[in-house]
């Protein structure tokens, strides 16, 4: 008899040292991870300086200008519009010329890569990574493009004006962007191009597409922007500490 | 951090700067009519056959048609001078309608015309343009060729084979 006393009293015991711990461990403090700021963090504006020092490297005869505003979501989403001219004047090997003014449009996302620690200060200088669509309505010229008989003899200049071309395209983007001084931002992003729209056999086609550059199926693109960033900027709330069962019975 | 990034700049430079197209046309512009020689013979069951043969000592000119005196003047090139063919490759006149060829083999001559329409085809800026042609029809005197016969009307780059001359 005393012996199962014994047993049901330790039962009991432990039970009540199980309850005690699991209570303790109810009321500990937890760490809500800041949930920084509103999803509208203003826009910045930019301008593409490096397309000038591109177009000089890659063959001096052609020539682009862009500009672009970019929306910030949450310090991680960068909606993005880029609106650019181009253009070309080439003259190939054989004095075929190519002449074209146009514009172009891109359309996309940039994603911040940079993952920040809990509590720490957000930071404006990004690593960001992102895709866009772009697309290009123009019209250009193709001149003196030579038709010869090697064996019978003569030859006809051919002159295609006017032509019409519609293409569109996708760009992979990865690039860098540091605020050099407030609300002032310069970065560079690289630019993988690729055709969506392809040329017909038969038809006259453009050697350069504004915006895209030469009609190669696949380019590669470097801008090096500068910006300036309107409106607020990472609003900034420091993690709560707070009691779960506090907030529970609230 | 920063290290790794001015590494990627700096190989994103020479990646750009290397990727500048030059001006050279890699694609073959070279449109001739392709023909082939076949010998017609009759085997030991009497039955018509017809075998891809060789002719020997075959020269091939072009011939042009002089407006003023009406006769044909040969084009000052030989295509082929007297050396053994089975095929031959005709270049087409870009700017008629028709192309006429001599075509001799040993002492014999043949005069052959390939009435044909152009087609100008654009390739690129570095190719420029080059002028396909659709066989319409073709004649030929038959001295020593017997007969003729189009296999494929469409002359372009791929050396397809476009007439038969049967012998």
């Amino acid at each position: 008899m005393r012996r199962i006393f014994v047993y049901i009293s330790s039962i009991l015991l432990c039970l009540l040292f199980i309850t005690a711990s699991a209570q303790k461990k109810k009321n500990k403090p937890i760490v809500v991870p800041p949930d920084s700021t509103v999803w509208l963090n203003g826009f910045s504006v930019q301008a593409d300086i490096g397309s000038l020092i591109t177009s000089t490297l890659m063959s001096g005869d052609s020539y682009s200008s862009e500009a672009s505003i970019q929306m910030d979501l949450k310090h991680k989403i960068f909606p993005t519009f880029e609106l650019g001219v181009a253009g070309a004047n080439h003259l190939s090997n054989d004095n075929i010329g190519f002449k074209t003014n146009g514009t172009f449009e891109r359309f996309g996302v940039d994603f911040n890569l940079r993952k920040r620690k809990i509590d720490s200060k957000p930071t404006n200088n990004l690593f960001i990574a992102g895709l866009r669509i772009g697309m290009s309505h123009f019209n250009y010229n193709v001149t003196n493009v030579l038709i010869t008989d090697d064996y019978w003899g003569g030859s006809v200049p051919l002159n295609y004006m006017n032509q019409t071309s519609s293409k569109i395209w996708y760009e992979i983007v990865v690039g860098v962007q540091v605020e050099v001084l407030k609300n002032v931002f310069m970065g560079w992003t690289i630019r993988n191009k690729n055709l969506i729209s392809q040329d017909i056999p038969g038809v006259i086609a453009p050697w350069y597409i504004p915006g895209f550059g030469q009609n190669n199926g696949a380019n590669w693109g470097f801008n090096y922007t500068l910006g300036y960033h309107f409106g607020p900027k990472n609003k900034f709330i420091k993690s709560k500490k707070i009691l779960l069962n506090q907030k529970t019975t609230k | 951090m920063n290290k790794s990034i001015f590494i990627v700049f700096i190989v994103s430079i020479l990646l750009i700067v290397s990727c500048a197209t030059d001006d050279t046309c890699t694609q073959t512009k070279y449109v001739t009519l392709t023909a082939d020689f076949f010998h017609v013979y009759y085997n030991d069951t009497t039955q018509l056959k017809a075998i891809y043969a060789l002719s020997d000592s075959l020269t091939v000119q072009g011939l042009r048609l002089d407006t003023l005196t009406g006769k044909y003047t040969p084009v000052d090139s030989i295509l082929y001078n007297n050396s053994p063919q089975s095929t031959i490759n005709l270049p087409l006149n870009n700017f008629s309608t028709h192309s006429t060829f001599k075509l001799k083999f040993k002492t014999i001559s043949d005069t052959m015309t390939i009435y044909h329409t152009n087609l100008n085809d654009y390739l690129s800026l570095e190719c420029g343009c080059i002028v396909l042609h659709k066989i319409d029809t073709v004649t030929i005197t038959r001295h020593f060729i017997d007969s003729v016969r189009i296999t494929n009307h469409d002359v372009n780059t791929i050396n397809a084979e476009n007439i038969r001359l049967y012998k």
